[in-house]
């Protein structure tokens, strides 16, 4: 419990930081929809762009003079940020131990390790939930003057239920990275490159017919804006996807965890 | 009973030798001194002991109980101060040992202060503001707080001034006195010489030699200091004679055997001064290190 209180104290900070920008964000972006709201021209003049464009921006599945459209297109940056959030906190929150050497003083308390590794993804994970819940909270703020019907808090509530699951997957594989790498700096950065990596392959698979198989490998692809609005709900296959990675990541980090070295 | 029991203990990092074949064992009560130069592998048998990081072969047993297996179970009774110590920077001093404290079962507030106050330890001071030598008396009340009955202790003198080091002396005696076992590492002999008991000397990652301060002292050549008229070094041509040197009439040198023999020369000789003297440890020591 004393490690689980102590890193979320220690990790307020980032999310607060966190919170302010993906608000920022969502202020800005509900601010220019009303560019968009109920506009025809601004149809006419979408539908004039390259198809291709469109598809790697995933606008085609939207109708962005909706409000419900324009959020799908915002999910992205929604899943993007948690990605990449939650990646840091879990990859960080185990090798930040390493970086500034505290582990001659944390890892010579009477606890075992896996007891460290729990106390501390639970903080991130706690971090993590808290991300989801301000940026809900901030959107239902955000669209207030536009009315939103029920139909777009349905969507925003499968959106938020989205981004936690992308959370998830990456906080799962930050942890990993944090446990295993032998490289502790790089951590984050490579958590960041995958994040990376696999958001350009939800961009391709997209895009080119025989690149489809991609969608398999990249958890963008798993959680599609465009898929949650057509069908209303989270593909069964995808989430079963998902839930082997993050138990696949967990149990790996653990394994290595509680055998290595650290790196003193 | 022995607190601490080593057999053919090997580490290796990749190819890099940590420690190879190191085997001692430090009985209850004792103060243990680990002497060795930078890089002979004091830090790794420590850390393999605390188990931050784990044997390749070989095996450790702390308490009577494997230090792979029954890790968490043996730190409660131990306590550590590492050659560098390195805390949570934004905590404050105060914060940082009340959440070390939180660890053990024992309420450790007063001994904490108590602590403190023989340190001379601000409390309310940010950790990332304080000097080296502070943050070492930090990590002296943390590793002492909980009444660990075991004391690892890291070439713990560094960044102390002397008034402090004594301060620190007195406590680790006083712990001792209570029946607290210390594994003192250092590479300054003169405070393993005032404080230890028994000493292992590593090299290398291996163990050179473990054995009583007074029987190494003892055992080993003595410094002959002799002061007369028409003195050259070849007056003293015994076996076990060495490291012979010659100043203004005064010749010294090393001896090592039956000291009856020396003196037999000596009273040969009309000598002004004459003094037989055990070697230091750094002596002894630089003679394994040759």
């Amino acid at each position: 419990m004393n490690i689980f209180i102590r890193e979320l104290r220690a990790n307020l900070k980032s999310l607060v930081i966190w919170s302010v920008i993906i608000a920022l964000l969502i202020m800005v972006g509900a601010a220019k929809f009303s560019a968009f709201a109920g506009d025809p021209e601004m149809l006419k003049m979408l539908d004039s762009m390259p198809p291709a464009m469109l598809d790697a921006l995933n606008m085609r599945a939207f109708n962005l003079t909706t409000l419900s459209g324009y959020y799908g297109l915002m999910f992205i940056y929604f899943g993007l940020m948690g990605a990449i959030a939650a990646a840091m906190w879990g990859s960080d929150i185990i090798s930040k131990e390493e970086r500034d050497r505290t582990v001659e003083f944390s890892l010579v308390l009477p606890v075992s390790r896996s007891r460290v590794v729990t106390a501390k993804v639970l903080a991130a994970l706690v971090n993590c939930i808290a991300f989801v819940l301000i940026t809900w909270a901030v959107s239902l703020v955000a669209v207030r003057s536009y009315n939103p019907d029920q139909a777009f808090h349905d969507f925003l509530a499968l959106e938020m239920q989205a981004m936690l699951s992308i959370e998830l997957i990456f906080l799962a594989v930050g942890l990993l990275l944090g446990c295993a790498m032998k490289q502790y700096k790089l951590s984050g950065s490579t958590a960041v490159a995958i994040i990376l990596t696999t958001y350009f392959m939800s961009i391709i698979s997209g895009m080119q017919e025989e690149l489809d198989f991609l969608k398999y490998f990249t958890p963008f692809k798993y959680f599609d804006a465009g898929e949650l609005f057509r069908t209303g709900r989270m593909d069964g296959t995808y989430l079963l996807i998902s839930a082997t990675i993050i138990v696949v990541s967990v149990i790996a980090a653990y394994w290595i965890y509680d055998r290595r070295d650290l790196y003193i | 009973m022995s607190v601490i029991e080593v057999t053919n203990l090997t580490k290796y990092y990749g190819k890099a030798r940590g420690i190879v074949n190191v085997s001692c064992s430090v009985e209850e009560g004792e103060i243990f001194g680990f002497i060795g130069p930078n890089g002979a592998g004091k830090s790794t048998t420590i850390r393999l002991l605390l188990s931050l990081i784990h044997p390749t072969s070989g095996s450790a047993k702390v308490f009577g109980k494997d230090v792979v297996t029954h890790g968490p179970e043996i730190r409660r009774d131990i306590g550590y101060l590492p050659s560098e110590v390195y805390y949570y920077e934004g905590m404050k001093v105060i914060d940082l040992l009340k959440y070390s404290a939180s660890f053990y079962d024992c309420d450790c507030t007063q001994r904490m202060h108590e602590l403190t106050a023989t340190m001379e330890l601000e409390l309310n001071r940010r950790i990332s503001d304080l000097s080296y030598g502070n943050k070492k008396k930090v990590g002296i009340v943390q590793g002492l707080l909980h009444s660990p009955k075991l004391l690892f202790l890291d070439e713990p003198t560094s960044g102390l001034d002397p008034l402090m080091q004594r301060k620190f002396f007195d406590l680790i005696r006083a712990e001792n006195a209570r029946g607290v076992t210390v594994f003192f590492s250092s590479h300054i002999l003169g405070e393993v010489q005032r404080l230890c008991t028994r000493v292992g000397i590593i090299r290398d990652g291996s163990i050179a030699e473990i054995s009583d301060i007074r029987t190494l002292q003892q055992n080993n050549y003595k410094k002959v200091r002799v002061t007369a008229e028409g003195l050259t070094p070849a007056s003293f041509d015994l076996p076990g004679v060495t490291n012979v040197q010659t100043e203004n009439g005064t010749v010294h040198f090393f001896f090592k055997g039956d000291i009856n023999a020396v003196l037999q020369k000596v009273s040969g000789i009309q000598v002004t001064d004459v003094t037989i003297e055990e070697p230091t440890l750094e002596e002894i020591f630089m003679h394994y290190y040759e």
